[in-house]
């Protein structure tokens, strides 16, 4: 007896069932398109191409709607899940409709727009998809099942420490380790975020919007830390301190090693947690000026007619 | 000063019962005396945190009192009984604990701490069941610096302070004095292994860090105030020798005494050994010592309401006046759907006659009881519950009769007549309703009881105790192991048959040991494990209701695998050697064990090659508590995008209060267990809630009723940290609104802040119809809500 399935993902959800109506979908389409051969050519006109039309764009409003239904948090009209598959598999077939919708006639009109920006929105949606097959499992490998707040405060601790045995070693060090301390090179702004932990970052290639959206992501302010030096002032004190400091010193430093080797341990988790949601800054904005793109595409069609 | 004059009353405690008791003798002009341990009046209300909102469940109850009491702020509370007492001019006597009460009826003596008496006629006993907090039982114990509590931290600064005890009071509080002052923590053992997990976990840290100093295996020798360096100095003992500590402040979390100790040294008696077993009184409060009354907490009555009503009608009952009980009305509304009710005592009377479980109760407990209780009266053939339901009340049958279906097609079945009862499988083993209970032919009259009303009552009448283990017994081993086999024929079985008590972890047999019986398991559950490949893997779980080790009814061969308990579990352990007797008196039954034998064999064979790859996750789960569950909430990380949909989808239903916290709580591979409710079998929440007001829903969903009085009781006996005290905010951000204007997303708002704070934990959307929100908001599918049974199913690939 075929045991029902308890736990599986949203591409797998169902049995595929998602994705082999928009296969079904895609098909239709296609061979419709074929058998179809209007005298003047495929065009978005025909009545055909009004009728994949009409399907692209209910499709394209129903896959805006994903936005409600997932904050619809009282709704039992399916799962978010099921909606997630369909809204994929679906999201797919889009291209193919609306590529068939155009008769591959395309020029710099309100009318490619709207096409070019379907493809971009598909495209972002995939490489959300790819983020969200190979993120996740990385996130849990890093964290090895501990969590961000428990290596930020791991972090004052080795903090705490390093001032406590820096405060017996004269004031140069002292300062060198309250600096260094005060100054975490956590966070950062969307570059860093997305690289991951670089040495300080410059420019803003997606500029200032989508930085404003990521501030929220953001866990600590950026700054860059010159971290580098304060290890290797501490090894040059490893040279210039008299024999019998030379174990604070080497403690010192492993203080510092270890807590500089969490902060990157950070920096990768924050980095990984934007990376899973990038995509989405993109994708959303897109899907918006998809709808406006839309609206006037199909009130021009018939405003022309 | 010595009191040589004789009172009619003396009142011992200045709760709500025993203020209620003084002030209801004061206004009757009753010679009385109220004794007060400490300086002031209401010593558990007076140490609740400032500004506490007091709730005055239950609200159907009236009042009786001298003294007024409604819900409110704490200081209100306590001013208008401070005014109250002043007013009626209550004789209290502060600072003056009693260690003793001697004498009969019309003749007491009461002695007080230091060493003075009090005479009296009668003693009305209203300490509640807080009890005295123990001391440090040495030389200096008393000194000013010497401490038992710790109202606010942040008031202690650059001190050196010595925190005495081990337990989650002394941990939470050195950790909190540790941000400015010195600590050190002194553990009379090796380690912490009395505190909550996370307790243990951060002082030890704390300790490595030496943001705290250890003493270990230490006790404390002697406090002595000093003039010079420091305050005082405290001495410890340890296995290096003693040690002597400068030092300002010496705080002693070293819990509380329970009163039982001090209540027998009355000559009063215990019902049993039960830890929550509770004095008889019989219904004018008398205990078993003519003259000595018992009222409040003490006596079984833990909420405000309930004590002051107590403390009225303790007084009038001396004074020879018979009052209605307070609760009557309550008690009518119940019974009225009682075929030819006519009054209440009528109807107590016929219930102790007619119900033979009920019948050693006292008057008292029956009223109690029946508080509790509902009056159901179901017509020919209507269902009471069905099989798997997951209801866990228990039913005593008044009049006619139920049929109780064994088997699915409800084709077999027991019939139960007027004075039996059911229902007490689920009630033990807190695991789903075994059976479909029917109305007989001519209908039935029922009392349903609650839960924690049945559970008070077993532990405080050994009768009603033992009654119910035999027939649980009874029926376990003709329901799971020989049905259709008449109890006659079970008989040296049954006598055979033991209960046993596992502590988590402990082992029932182990691989390989000589077969010696079944153990069928009556509450908790077990994992099975085998040696494979020098490693032992966990093979499987088996919950309450199943057995384990049938292959010795049948065979001689040793144990095939190791059975541990995963939580604390209790079996019934049959013989071989009688089971295999009455095998040879019934074939058919030889049978049937042996068809029931080979599917288990089948099934075993199958999780045996997968045992190698899931039994770290099946012993994660199990390390995690999640035995002890009935739903637990898993994210399979390797599809959780953390977008904490789950969060926003839980507070966005549920006012703003999230009751689950994904990222906390602990992993294995990517198995993740977030901070979120396990539904246990047995709710630690449920053990010390006074209203009641943690029940079980049929559905299985442990939820809190709007009677929480916000005690926070449950909040402390959650081991797994999922019960939060807030406010609920009945406005909820709209979604259109957030669209198109901005503002608050679903699912984000800003809890309120108030002080009328109660108990909030998931209810798992019982009344949703789409299921728990966290799993169907969940856009990938990593969330999933599962019973222990299905954990071999999701870890052998999810299929």
């Amino acid at each position: 007896m075929a045991r029902e399935a308890i736990h599986t993902g949203f591409l797998r959800y169902a049995g595929f069932r998602w994705a082999k109506a928009a296969l079904l979908l895609c098909a239709v389409s296609i061979v419709a398109y074929i058998w179809h051969a209007p005298a003047d050519g495929p065009n978005g006109g025909s009545w055909l191409g009004y009728t994949l039309g009409t399907i692209a764009g209910l499709l394209v409003l129903w896959l805006l709607w994903l936005g409600v239904r997932k904050r619809s948090y009282r709704s039992s009209l399916g799962s978010v899940r099921g909606w997630a598959s369909a809204h994929v598999y679906l999201g797919l077939a889009l291209v193919v409709v609306a590529t068939l919708h155009s008769g591959f006639q395309l020029g710099l009109n309100i009318h490619s727009l709207a096409y070019v920006l379907v493809l971009l929105v598909v495209g972002s949606g995939i490489w959300g998809i790819a983020a969200y097959a190979s993120l996740p499992e990385r996130i849990s490998r890093l964290r090895e099942g501990s969590t961000r707040e428990a290596w930020i405060a791991e972090v004052f601790d080795l903090n705490e420490q390093a001032i406590r045995l820096a405060d017996s070693m004269g004031p140069e060090v002292h300062q060198r380790i309250v600096a260094s301390a005060e100054k975490l090179p956590i966070g950062g702004g969307l570059l860093q975020q997305w690289l991951g932990p670089q040495p300080s970052g410059e420019g803003k290639l997606l500029g200032e919007l989508l930085e404003q959206r990521m501030a929220g992501l953001r866990s600590q302010p950026a700054f860059d830390p010159d971290r580098q030096s304060t290890v290797s002032f501490m090894a040059s004190q490893l040279q210039a301190r008299p024999e019998q400091d030379l174990t604070q010193v080497q403690q010192l430093l492993d203080l510092l090693a270890q807590r500089n080797a969490l902060i990157a341990r950070i920096n990768q988790d924050i980095s990984l947690h934007a990376r899973l949601q990038l995509w989405l800054l993109l994708h959303v904005p897109i899907s918006l000026g998809l709808l406006a793109a839309l609206l006037a595409h199909v009130l021009s069609v018939f405003f022309y007619w | 000063m010595s009191q040589t004059s004789m009172h009619t009353i003396a009142i011992v405690g200045s709760g709500p019962a025993g203020l209620a008791a003084a002030g209801r003798a004061a206004e009757a002009g009753v010679s009385h005396v109220l004794l007060e341990a400490e300086d002031h009046l209401s010593h558990t209300i007076y140490r609740y945190q400032k500004g506490k909102h007091v709730m005055a469940e239950p609200t159907a109850l009236p009042l009786r009192a001298s003294l007024p009491f409604a819900a409110g702020a704490r200081e209100t509370i306590l001013g208008a009984w401070n005014d109250g007492v002043s007013a009626l001019k209550v004789n209290v006597r502060y600072r003056a604990a009693v260690s003793g009460i001697r004498g009969t009826a019309g003749d007491f003596t009461l002695t007080l701490a230091n060493g003075e008496t009090v005479q009296a006629e009668n003693v009305v006993l209203a300490i509640g069941l807080q009890g005295n907090l123990r001391k440090l039982g040495c030389e200096g114990e008393d000194l000013d610096f010497v401490q038992y509590q710790l109202d606010d931290p942040d008031e202690y600064r650059n001190e050196r302070i010595v925190v005495v005890g081990a337990g989650d009071a002394a941990i939470e509080n050195a950790l909190a004095l540790s941000a400015r002052n010195r600590v050190t923590i002194v553990n009379r053992r090796d380690e912490f292994d009395r505190a909550k997990r996370d307790n243990a976990a951060a002082i030890n840290k704390a300790i490595e860090e030496g943001r705290v100093q250890l003493a270990r295996n230490a006790g404390v020798a002697w406090v002595r105030a000093v003039s010079e360096g420091s305050t005082g100095v405290i001495a410890l003992d340890t296995a290096q020798g003693s040690s002597e500590l400068p030092c300002e402040r010496v705080l002693a979390r070293l819990g509380a005494t329970p009163p039982r100790a001090f209540v027998e040294s009355c000559g009063i008696v215990f019902p049993s050994k039960e830890a929550n077993a509770v004095p008889v009184v019989s219904a004018r409060y008398e205990s078993n010592v003519p003259g000595l009354y018992i009222i409040g907490a003490l006596a079984g009555y833990p909420l405000i309401k309930q004590a002051m009503n107590q403390g009225y009608e303790v007084v009038e009952f001396i004074q020879g006046r018979s009052p209605e009980p307070a609760d009557t009305p309550l008690l009518a509304e119940r019974l009225k759907a009682m075929p030819g009710f006519t009054t209440v005592d009528a109807a107590i009377e016929r219930i102790r006659a007619r119900v033979p479980v009920l019948s050693p109760l006292t008057p008292l407990q029956l009223r109690e009881f029946l508080l509790d209780s509902a009056v159901r009266v179901p017509q020919p053939g209507e269902v009471i519950f069905r099989r798997n339901d997951y209801s866990d009340s228990f039913y005593s049958v008044l009049d006619g009769g139920v049929q109780i279906g064994l088997d699915d097609q409800d084709q077999k079945g027991i019939a139960l007549g007027a004075g039996q009862f059911f229902g007490e499988m689920s009630l033990i083993s807190g695991r789903r309703r075994s059976a479909t209970v029917r109305a007989g032919a001519s209908g039935a009259v029922l009392i349903e009881t609650t839960r924690s009303s049945m559970n008070k009552l077993i532990a405080s009448v050994a009768a009603v105790k033992r009654v119910l283990d035999e027939t649980f017994l009874l029926r376990a081993i003709q329901a799971r192991i020989a049905p259709g086999i008449p109890a006659a024929d079970l008989q040296n079985v049954v006598a055979s048959a033991a209960i046993r008590q596992f502590k988590p972890g402990a082992v029932l047999f182990n691989e390989g040991d000589a077969a010696d019986g079944l153990h069928l398991i009556r509450k908790g559950s077990v994992t099975v494990a085998r040696n494979i490949g020098g490693r032992e893997t966990v093979l499987a779980y088996v919950p309450a209701g199943q057995y384990v080790g049938e292959m010795a009814l049948l065979t001689e061969l040793p144990r095939s695998a190791t059975v541990k308990a995963a939580v604390a579990t209790e079996t019934i352990q049959l013989d071989g050697g009688d089971f295999k007797a009455l095998l040879t008196a019934h074939p058919a039954l030889r049978a049937s064990v042996g068809e029931t034998l080979q599917q288990r064999i089948v099934s075993n064979s199958g999780t045996r090659d997968s045992g190698k790859a899931t039994g770290g996750i099946v012993q994660f789960l199990m390390s995690q508590g999640v035995g002890e569950a009935t739903d637990v909430l898993l994210i399979d990380e390797s599809l959780c995008v953390r977008c904490d949909q789950c969060e926003k989808a839980c507070a966005d239903t549920h006012g703003g209060l999230s009751r689950l916290d994904r990222e906390a709580g602990p992993s294995y591979a990517t198995l993740h267990i977030p901070t979120s409710c396990r539904h246990c079998e047995h709710p630690h929440c449920m053990k010390d809630c006074p209203p009641d007001a943690i029940r079980r829903s049929p559905g299985g969903e442990v939820f809190i009723s709007d009677a929480c009085i916000g005690c926070g009781n449950c909040e402390k006996n959650c081991p797994y940290g999922v019960i939060q005290m807030g406010v609920t905010n009945p406005k909820q951000p709209s979604l259109w609104q957030w669209l198109v204007l901005g503002g608050t997303e679903p699912g984000l708002q800003a809890p309120v802040k108030s002080k009328a704070k109660k108990a909030v934990k998931c209810d798992m959307c019982k009344d949703m119809k789409g299921g728990p929100a966290c799993v169907s908001a969940c856009p990938t599918g990593a969330a999933l809500r599962v019973s222990p049974e299905q954990f071999l199913r999701i870890t052998q690939g999810g299929g």
